[in-house]
């Protein structure tokens, strides 16, 4: 997931588009295979920060930086990850879409240095795009410890470009980088471009021709005739608007002719379309697997010509390097046997459930929301500085409808203030903090296998458990990262879940420090919420309408986190949450501020003691539930304070508990989820939540009253 | 079909079977995939899964995991079903 960019001259664009660092210089864009560094590589050229994870498609837009290479600036574009040219995902399109848009400089294509069989494909795919190229052999290190050596210099030779090895979590490499950047010139590689084309075959390649042939070009754009029109064999969606948009690069020669737009379009389409049938028909196999096969064979030549796995006579001859290749061979051993442990059906349970006790209940629940807060809250602004902000405020400002404003019961600093700085900012950054450890280590991808087989019965692939756990840290920013899903069905699905079930990291660590003291209330309503996620999911999963989701996902290998890159990481997500949180609390604060001066605020007060009191809470709590519409956590916030104030029951706080946890989302996650999915879904997901919030709130207490149960 | 015709030829001795019944821990090749399902077909040879390459099949509960050359992948049985090795 790209995050604002923190850049050093301020010019941080928080992911705008409207903002664009580098505008108007020369463009490099950063494009492959998800996982492969490109992040990490962006941060090292661009002296900027994106969020560098290891799981695959953390990435889902586009950022740009700017960066200083020689005596000339450019613009470092970073796209979300694609494996071809040809998008099977829509973050693979966003990526596509640039390299159609934009005129480049010179791509990057960073690829895995171990993978280089695999993605070497790609990089033929984008010489065949005529797109200016330097091939970035990353994560060299991690190659030269499994044994594999590469000639740079004959991958160089045969491919035509230039070729650049690299470690870039180490920043190796990237000098070496940079100057290969400076020398780059695309017109001299192309003259002396040795690389031969691809044939595919006489059964297809009359119908690429013929393609070609209907193409013209209006100007120089990102992309060649040829890619285009494999493009438009295999039907790719992109490439039929790219052609077809008004204005743009290429157009269609008939475009001229009489008829009208629609007719014309619908003409070509089917033209194209009839094309790729007859074409592939003639190939006996889809165009698209065809194609792949045939780009593989002169892959395979370069990868036996430049690729060597250590030979056992070189390591006895050095002994040196076979002790320390030994040695390495041992850390891999010892990552495989905690792979086997983690992915186990039965010990990987376990596993998991050790890593929800101590990282999610002992280090965020108990101690950030426990102790840390109590800390900051009760001691620091409680007592020290609220105090001393309140009389200053006061004698200085003798209007009381000000004073209320501001250091009031519900004050913009006695409120909002507070609560985001003591309460809220320690617990989502100890969230962070763990989350940021778990997925640099690689355990979501392997959480993902175990549970496949679960989440495929709520509709879900395993792939949907990273925005599943992320969203157990903020929600809104989980409903972001629901866009790497691969059906719209499961992007459905996870939203509706996220809004529902899944509590923000701020709002699980009020409750959880809430209900510490009460274990068998802290029991009751963890199962309330796994039920219903499980009901509802399941629910959805038969009333939609789509396909069954598919599972497929890479492993990255297990990797040790790196203390830099968690330090960073975890700062960097607290400080675009807490750009986030801030304005909406001050918002909430003044909006109640203007509510109680016009009697608005006890009005939706009163009207919100229905459905509290309906559930058994006494009255006072309406105000829990009217803060819940402001944020989620903000919400779990008042709990805490009633709870500090002695004013609920045992079963009483854990029907509040249950109720706020499935109540609305928050403001910004509502944003999100219309963003996302748009104005009508997210309206019609709001207003299924809040009736079934009130009515599980409404049968815990019904059935905790009529059992008698003390908690 | 050529690939998986010429390659099957030439090892008669080999037994072809898809992914979901492989014999664990054994070294194998790809030797073609199922191509109906072409949102799967698409989604494997993006991802470098492809005829010819070296696979071993790691583990098939919870998900098949499996290894090719040197990149792991975690699929459901559906998808397993979609490829077919030779060992």
């Amino acid at each position: 997931m790209k995050l604002p960019l923190i850049c050093p001259e301020k010019e941080c664009c928080r992911g705008k588009k409207e903002c664009m660092p580098g505008k108007g210089l020369p463009k490099i864009v950063l494009v492959g295979s998800p996982n492969v560094g490109k992040s990490s590589l962006f941060n090292a050229l661009s002296g900027s920060y994106t969020v560098v994870s290891n799981y695959p498609g953390t990435s889902v837009e586009v950022s740009r930086g700017k960066s200083r290479i020689g005596d000339l600036e450019y613009e470092i574009i970073d796209t979300p990850g694609m494996y071809s040219l040809l998008p099977v995902s829509e973050e693979e399109r966003v990526s596509q879409r640039l390299l159609f848009d934009e005129k480049t400089f010179v791509c990057l294509h960073v690829v895995d240095a171990r993978n280089l069989r695999r993605m070497l494909s790609f990089t033929l795919q984008l010489l065949e795009a005529r797109l200016p190229l330097i091939l970035v052999l990353n994560m060299m290190d991690e190659a030269e410890e499994r044994g594999i050596e590469i000639d740079i210099q004959r991958l160089s030779l045969s491919l035509g470009i230039p070729v650049v090895g690299t470690v870039s979590s180490e920043g190796k490499g990237i000098e070496e980088l940079k100057a290969s950047i400076m020398k780059y010139s695309h017109e001299k590689l192309t003259q002396e471009k040795t690389t031969p084309e691809i044939d595919y075959g006489p059964e297809v390649e009359p119908y690429i021709s013929k393609i070609e042939g209907l193409l013209e070009t209006v100007e120089e754009t990102g992309i060649s005739k040829r890619s285009l029109a494999l493009l438009l064999l295999q039907g790719d969606r992109t490439a039929l608007d790219f052609v077809y948009s008004p204005g743009e690069v290429y157009r269609h020669k008939i475009e001229k002719c009489e008829a009208g737009k629609n007719d014309f379009e619908e003409l070509q389409n089917e033209q194209f379309q009839k094309l790729a049938e007859t074409a592939s028909v003639k190939a006996g196999v889809p165009l698209s697997y065809l194609f792949t096969l045939k780009r593989q064979e002169p892959v395979n030549e370069i990868v036996e010509q430049v690729m060597g796995v250590q030979g056992k006579e070189k390591e006895a001859a050095k002994e040196t390097k076979n002790e320390k290749k030994k040695r390495e061979t041992k850390k891999v051993f010892l990552a495989e046997n905690i792979d086997s442990v983690l992915t186990h059906p039965l010990l990987g349970i376990p596993v998991l459930l050790l890593v929800l006790y101590f990282g999610l209940y002992r280090f965020v629940g108990v101690f950030a929301a426990g102790t840390l807060v109590d800390l900051l809250e009760n001691r620091l602004f409680g007592e020290y500085i609220n105090p001393l902000v309140t009389t200053w405020f006061t004698s200085l400002v003798p209007y009381p409808a000000l004073q209320d404003l501001f250091v009031g019961e519900y004050g913009i600093f006695t409120q909002a203030v507070t609560y985001a700085i003591a309460l809220i900012l320690p617990i989502v950054g100890a969230f962070f903090l763990v989350f940021s450890i778990i997925e640099d280590t690689g355990y979501l991808p392997r959480l993902g296998l175990l549970l496949d087989g679960m989440f495929k019965k709520i509709g879900l692939s395993g792939r949907a458990v990273i925005p599943m756990v992320l969203g157990f840290g903020c929600s809104t920013m989980a409903t972001m990262v629901t866009r790497t899903l691969e059906t719209k069905r499961e992007r459905l699905i996870s939203t509706i879940l996220l809004a529902l079930a899944i509590p923000c990291s701020a709002q699980l660590g009020i409750i959880l420090s809430v209900l510490s003291g009460n274990p068998n209330g802290l029991i009751v309503w963890a199962g309330v919420i796994v039920l219903e996620f499980a009901f509802i999911g399941y629910l959805a999963a038969r009333i939609l309408p789509g396909e069954a989701p598919t599972f497929i996902l890479e492993m990255p290998p297990l990797r040790i986190p790196r203390l830099s890159n968690i330090a960073v990481k975890t700062y960097s997500r607290m400080h675009w949450y807490f750009l986030e949180v801030l304005p909406l609390f001050v918002l909430a604060s003044v909006l109640i501020w203007i509510g109680r001066l016009t009697g608005l605020f006890a009005l939706a007060l009163k009207a919100m003691e229905y459905p509290t009191v309906w559930i058994g809470l006494p009255s006072d709590a309406a105000d829990i539930f009217l803060f819940g519409f402001f944020r989620r956590d903000f919400g779990a916030a008042g709990l805490y304070g009633m709870h500090d104030a002695g004013l609920l029951t045992g079963v009483q706080l854990v029907v509040a508990a249950v109720t706020l946890t499935l109540f609305m989302p928050c403001i910004a996650q509502f944003m999100m989820t219309i963003k996302e999915r748009g104005f009508k879904m997210a309206l019609a997901i709001s207003g299924f939540i809040f009736p079934s919030a009130f009515l599980a709130g409404f049968i815990v207490n019904t059935l905790l009253t009529a059992l008698g149960v003390k908690l | 079909m050529i690939a998986e015709n010429s390659h099957l030829s030439l090892n008669p001795s080999l037994k072809t079977t898809t992914l979901s019944s492989m014999e664990p821990k054994k070294a194998g090749k790809i030797s073609h995939l199922e191509t109906k399902n072409t949102g799967i077909l698409q989604k494997l040879i993006a991802m470098g899964i492809l005829p010819g390459m070296p696979v071993t099949l790691l583990r098939r509960s919870p998900s098949y995991l499996f290894e090719v050359d040197q990149t792991r992948y975690a699929v459901d049985r559906e998808i397993a079903n979609h490829i077919y090795v030779s060992y």
